[in-house]
């Protein structure tokens, strides 16, 4: 710094005191840090409900929807199933952003135990188009000529067998993975007609309560084994906005529908907690404000005390340009270290949420994803403005 | 760099103001690059008014007030630090120092902003004005006497193609008036500026062009 320089930095910033200097930066810092972090929860919470690990544990926006039956029409299944009337007004329901039928098999199958254990059941089956499932595993597929069939298993049915079944008929409890290595024999159709797959259960789902397959392999096996006419679907999956909608949950009852209550409470907590995140949101955009403040005045009255100096360096030949230049270099590095404090304290804590999230089984990145980059860059962005107003409203 | 002045007139001096009471108020002039002008008035006529309307200081008058093709009104103020820091000195009558600095910062804020005169000239007009040994004190701690030659030597360390001094041997003994006039001529002569000079009484401490009276 040549001398003269040296004699400005004297002149006008000897009256900040370290003490003021840092509560200046500490404030700022702590209002960074708590904005970012407030955007950052947000983003987790939105990665962990819409991302592509999104997990249905945690809540979903997809339901399954079926027809309660009743001593009217138990015994009928035409009477519940779902008419294209019906489902056309379900698609035109507010909220609904798409729909899909879970398509039935209409032929016999039995499922055997590829062992000597000569294990044997008759099984239901069903399928949904692909956009509806929570999770599609690389072996999820069916080409025509294929004998492999792939499942997916309802968690709630692996449930049932683990917990239920298994302790009471004194058999072994099963993990997911051991499932996942047992070949099953898949018989399809009538003595007449009948063919037998290798089945494997490829993964499970939280989203439908059923045993699924793919749609193109449900397709080919209705067409070659099944005994009766294409019928109407006896179950929906929707994607909905927010389940927890009221005019939607009073359309299910008025129609007599029914759905997971449990989904539709765990929704509702979803919506809750979304808004208090919000709120959250706002709390650390009235704290970003305020230390900005805090921050700005911080300059402002680093220059009023320097006013008259100021002044009287005008009027020997200083211009104002480079005097707000000159108080400008002298509070951008203060400003960037603030920043730079918090983007580094918000990287820490995305670590020690995704470390914290895989430990309850739960994906987030550990690192933060563009969007929190790209608010950080706007905010730099405008206290750097706001900075640079500041001194050119302070100096003039 | 040529001053023109036309029919200014301050507003705080509206009614004391009329048509022939004054050579400067109300009337016209050219002055020229060189022109040695002495502006001669007891207290209260507004010479320190018209110092400051000169440089940019005050706006509050009507008429109108041009250096070179620029009028004063319409300077912004970049342009008016690019005036004072190129084509004006000045020695103002409350001097204007930076009273927290030494001498030499004080100097040297000024010097820097140009750079055309050399530290070592600074240090040989502190010799000449005799202060050289007060470059290291804080100016709060001089006499106005040894202040008003510090704002001397300060309002001649640029280029400038006139140096306003608003009564600036106010507190100067003989000796010291003479030696500052000698420095002041030269470096007038060095830059073939103009001088225009306010004093309480008539003098002739510079060859005048004219004298004219507030």
């Amino acid at each position: 710094m040549d001398q003269r320089k040296k004699i400005l930095a004297t002149l006008l910033l000897k009256n900040n005191s370290y003490a003021r200097l840092f509560l200046a930066w500490l404030s700022l810092c702590v209002g960074t840090t708590l904005f970012l972090i407030a955007i950052l929860v947000w983003w987790n919470f939105q990665e962990l409900l819409y991302g592509k690990s999104a997990h249905d544990s945690l809540g979903s926006s997809f339901i399954t929807v079926s027809k309660k039956v009743t001593g009217e029409n138990m015994g009928n299944p035409t009477l519940t199933s779902f008419k294209p009337s019906e489902i056309g007004e379900l698609r035109r329901a507010t909220g609904v952003e798409s729909i899909g039928a879970l398509t039935a098999n209409r032929f016999p199958a039995v499922i055997k135990l590829n062992t000597s254990l000569g294990f044997a059941t008759d099984i239901f089956l069903e399928s949904v188009p692909d956009q509806f499932m929570d999770t599609l595993p690389e072996e999820w597929g069916w080409g025509a000529d294929s004998r492999e069939v792939p499942i997916i298993l309802s968690n709630d049915f692996l449930n049932l067998y683990n917990y239920g079944f298994a302790l009471s008929q004194g058999l072994p409890q099963l993990s997911q993975t051991t499932i996942q290595a047992i070949a099953f024999d898949l018989v399809l159709g009538t003595p007449e007609n009948q063919q037998v797959y290798s089945a494997h259960i490829v993964g499970f789902t939280d989203r439908i309560s059923s045993v699924l397959v793919p749609q193109s392999f449900m397709d080919y096996a209705n067409t070659v084994f099944g005994s009766h006419a294409n019928p109407n679907p006896s179950r929906l999956i929707l994607k909905l906005k927010d389940p927890s909608n009221p005019t939607f949950i009073k359309l299910l009852k008025d129609k007599n529908y029914t759905t997971n209550t449990e989904s539709l409470r765990w929704n509702k907590l979803r919506s809750v907690v979304e808004v208090i995140v919000g709120a959250t949101g706002i709390l650390a955009l009235l704290i970003m404000g305020i230390s900005t403040l805090v921050f700005t005045l911080f300059i402002e009255l680093t220059i009023a005390q320097s006013k008259q100096s100021l002044e009287l360096l005008s009027l020997i030949g200083y211009a104002p340009s480079y005097l707000r230049q000159f108080m400008f270099r002298r509070f951008f590095p203060i400003m960037l270290t603030a920043i730079l404090t918090a983007v580094l304290l918000v990287l820490l804590a995305q670590f020690l949420i995704a470390f914290w999230a895989k430990s309850h089984q739960l994906v987030l990145p550990f690192i933060p994803s563009w969007h929190i980059w790209l608010v950080i860059a706007v905010g730099t962005i405008l206290l750097f403005i706001q900075i640079k107003r500041a001194i050119k409203k302070a100096i003039g | 760099m040529q001053l023109t002045i036309q029919k200014v007139v301050p507003h705080p001096l509206r009614a004391a103001i009329t048509a022939n009471s004054s050579d400067i108020w109300m009337q016209q002039h050219r002055f020229s690059k060189g022109q040695r002008i002495a502006v001669i008035a007891p207290s209260g006529k507004g010479k320190t008014t018209f110092f400051h309307l000169l440089n940019g200081i005050r706006t509050d008058y009507d008429g109108t007030i041009t250096w070179g093709d620029r009028d004063l009104r319409w300077m912004d103020s970049d342009e008016l630090s690019k005036l004072r820091a190129m084509y004006i000195g000045t020695v103002f009558q409350d001097l204007r120092l930076l009273s927290q600095l030494t001498v030499w910062e004080n100097l040297e804020l000024k010097r820097g902003i140009t750079n055309t005169i050399t530290p070592e000239k600074m240090q040989q007009m502190l010799h000449q004005l005799g202060i050289a040994e007060k470059k290291d004190s804080p100016c709060r701690t001089l006499s106005y006497g040894e202040q008003q030659r510090v704002a001397i030597i300060r309002a001649l360390l640029q280029p400038f193609d006139w140096l306003l001094l608003d009564e600036p041997f106010s507190h100067l003994d003989h000796l010291n008036i003479e030696k500052a006039v000698m420095l002041i001529l030269e470096m007038a002569q060095k830059h073939q500026a103009g001088i225009l000079i306010t004093s309480l009484e008539d003098n002739d401490y510079f060859q005048y062009h004219q004298k004219l009276y507030l």
